[in-house]
């Protein structure tokens, strides 16, 4: 993939509030960019300024100092009306009607190119279809938005987005409260409009398994400040551990993906093959035992004739059970 | 395609609404506490009648069925751009305190004023010093909700601090009461249940600039208002000046609903009720359809209203505010308990 030019900037940017007449800001000297055909997801933890970072980059905030540069023009000191043609905002806020079809949801992505009582021309219908069919969503656009899934509803902001055709998408949490097939279903939806359209996608989400295995650049927020680059750039410089771990979590550095920190209670020898290790590792582990060479407890688990049964042995006793869930219950402690 | 096929059918309803505008314009007009011959009334509309028909129709049922239709339209407009502004279904003109303002200008000037100025109840000048007042008051609130509304983030902090100040306003008038005497008292009473027949022509000219300006005002909106069914951020977002926005809906609103409420009293229920059933009848959100549906849709309840409140035939006649209700409240039940209430309409 060859790196394409850059749709949105910031230099220097500090971000925050300012209450009666005190400035008071979150994060300070933020330098960050997106490129065209780029998925981008700013990840972080609750409160550290992800959705303020994206309404001061749509220009829904102001910025205490620096600059926002999108499709080349600084947005707070070029004309504001033409913002709406260059970036698209879909925030997390409901909406205010239930009897809505999603052809008029998609539809008001026209608002900044209609006229003065919000005509429809040809070419707003066809923007307008080409998002619904984009977005797989041709086949619901005459249903109420009430009668459609959370997922779906997702949809339709991501339609309504691209039926503003602007070069830059910015989605603050598109996959909050989505089960996990929904949030990849979005994700990858939102990625291939970055590879089909050649958009440029920021997103703000919690999901970080699915933005470190989409994402084509990590902006990962924390209180010092917004580092980005590849997933795996701050995974090896464990920047995406330090913003997450906790006494309670650890982060793999190489399988990206964390796991909880556990009060050891003894090792255990185990003689098994494929997937009857695998699982029967995992629940070991998740009840604080390591695996390991000669230790005092010994699980020998085998699979005849599609029966499995596990067969612990520890001191003199010898025990068999049928599932993993009868096996951790009758593991012995270790002193 | 279904969109052509709704927007047909929408045409439809507008056809079948005027239609029923028209009669219903007509039965106003032909019925009346006083029984006439319906040639008699048609005739004295053109100048042929006899006296005593010609005196009846110009002078009585015209003029009150004209303000049914321009009251019955402005209140649910500026209901509809209310409930719109502030995305709350329980939202109207009353709840902003414009109502309670206006009625609070008649409480001062009936109760303090017009005894002390002497001005005596009937004449010329009784009826305008009434109006004023209650445009001043209507006036006066939408000066404060405007100015919380320039400085407030949150939008519902203005419906909160509207709901507040209709509260306070209550208290004063209450208090304006207790002090009265009793024909002052019955005086503010009976303005309060709304009359539609009070106007002269030269003060339903006033109401037709107010509504009609209103209207246009309204209909220079739709197109923000579709977008702030998306929420405030989605509009801003997509260029809509919210904090101008704001403000012109607050200030149509206020026009309307002050200039009716000054005119007519404060008409109950219309404001709330009736952007409800125009979502209903259209089954549509979109202000373009809305707009003139919820004018219509108003003009038609508050003209079977007035027909009602004449006891046709009867020689007796009740305030039309206790008609709107009546006949109202169990319009508005129907629809919530009906398989989609109101909530899955807005």
């Amino acid at each position: 993939m060859r790196t394409g030019t850059i749709i949105a900037e910031t230099s220097d940017l500090t971000i925050g509030y300012k209450t009666s007449g005190r400035t008071n800001p979150l994060l300070e000297h933020l330098t960050l960019t997106a490129r065209r055909g780029e998925l981008v997801a700013l990840i972080g933890r609750n409160g550290t300024g992800k959705s303020t970072l994206l309404r001061t980059m749509v220009a829904l905030q102001q910025p205490l100092s620096g600059i926002v540069r999108i499709s080349g023009n600084d947005i707070f000191t070029s004309d504001r009306s033409l913002l709406p043609k260059v970036v698209s905002f879909a925030s997390t806020e409901p909406f205010a009607v239930h009897n809505i079809k999603v052809r008029e949801v998609v539809a008001l992505g026209r608002f900044p190119y209609t006229n003065w009582i919000g005509t429809l021309t040809s070419a707003d219908e066809l923007s307008v279809n080409e998002a619904l069919q984009a977005t797989g969503l041709l086949p619901l656009s005459d249903r109420n938005i009430d009668a459609i899934s959370d997922g779906e509803k997702q949809r339709v902001l991501i339609a309504r987005s691209l039926a503003q055709d602007t070069e830059l998408l910015i989605m603050d949490e598109p996959t909050a409260y989505l089960d996990l097939p929904s949030r990849y279903s979005i994700v990858s939806l939102l990625k291939k409009l970055t590879r089909e359209k050649g958009k440029c996608v920021i997103y703000s989400t919690h999901d970080l398994d699915t933005a470190i295995n989409e994402a084509d650049k990590i902006w990962l927020m924390s209180e010092k400040g917004v580092a980005e680059g590849a997933p795996e750039d701050l995974m090896l410089s464990r920047t995406i551990a330090r913003a997450f771990e906790s006494p309670l979590l650890s982060f793999s550095q190489t399988s990206g993906s964390f796991s909880f920190i556990r009060k050891s209670r003894g090792s255990v020898t185990l003689d098994a093959t494929g997937s009857l290790r695998k699982l029967t590792e995992r629940a070991l582990h998740r009840c604080g035992y390591k695996t390991g060479q000669d230790s005092a407890i010994r699980i020998i688990a085998v699979e005849t004739d599609g029966r499995m049964e596990w067969t612990l042995l520890f001191e003199n006793r010898t025990e068999c059970y049928n599932s993993i869930y009868e096996l951790v219950g009758h593991l012995p402690v270790e002193d | 395609m279904r969109g052509s096929g709704s927007r047909l059918s929408a045409g439809l309803i507008f056809l079948l609404l005027l239609m029923l505008l028209v009669l219903l314009f007509t039965l106003d007009l032909l019925l009346g506490s006083t029984q006439l011959e319906v040639r008699d009334v048609l005739l004295s509309l053109f100048g042929n009648g006899t006296e005593h028909g010609e005196i009846i129709v110009m002078q009585f049922r015209l003029p009150k069925a004209v303000t049914a239709i321009l009251a019955g339209a402005g209140m649910a407009v500026s209901g509809l751009l209310m409930q719109t502004l502030f995305r709350n279904p329980l939202a109207g003109p009353d709840v902003l305190g414009v109502s309670s303002g206006a009625g609070l200008g008649v409480a001062l000037t009936l109760l303090t004023l017009s005894p002390l100025l002497s001005i005596s109840p009937g004449s010329v000048l009784y009826g305008w010093s009434m109006i004023l007042a209650a445009w001043a008051g209507a006036g006066a609130v939408m000066v404060v909700i405007m100015t919380v509304a320039a400085r407030m983030r949150d939008i519902m902090s203005v419906l909160i601090v509207g709901l507040l100040l209709a509260s306070a306003i209550s208290s004063i008038v209450s208090l304006l009461q207790y002090f009265s005497n009793e024909t002052m008292l019955k005086t503010y009473v009976i303005w309060t249940m709304g009359n539609l027949g009070n106007l002269s022509y030269m003060q339903i000219r006033i109401l037709t600039l107010a509504v009609t300006a209103g209207s246009a005002m309204a209909l220079i909106m739709v197109k923000p208002l579709n977008a702030l069914l998306m929420g405030e951020t989605f509009s801003m977002s997509v260029g809509v000046n919210m904090q101008r926005t704001r403000i012109l809906l607050l200030a149509t609103a206020s026009i309307m609903a002050g200039s009716v409420t000054a005119f007519c009293g404060p008409i109950a229920f219309l404001g709330v009720a009736v952007p409800h059933i125009t979502r209903l009848v259209f089954s549509s959100n979109d202000h373009r359809i809305l707009m003139p549906g919820a004018a219509i849709c108003g003009a038609l309840i508050l003209l079977v209203s007035d027909i009602l409140s004449t006891l046709p035939g009867n020689g007796l006649m009740v305030p039309v505010n206790t008609v709107t209700s009546l006949i109202g409240i169990p319009v508005v039940l129907w629809i919530i308990a009906g398989k989609k209430g109101i909530g899955r309409r807005f």
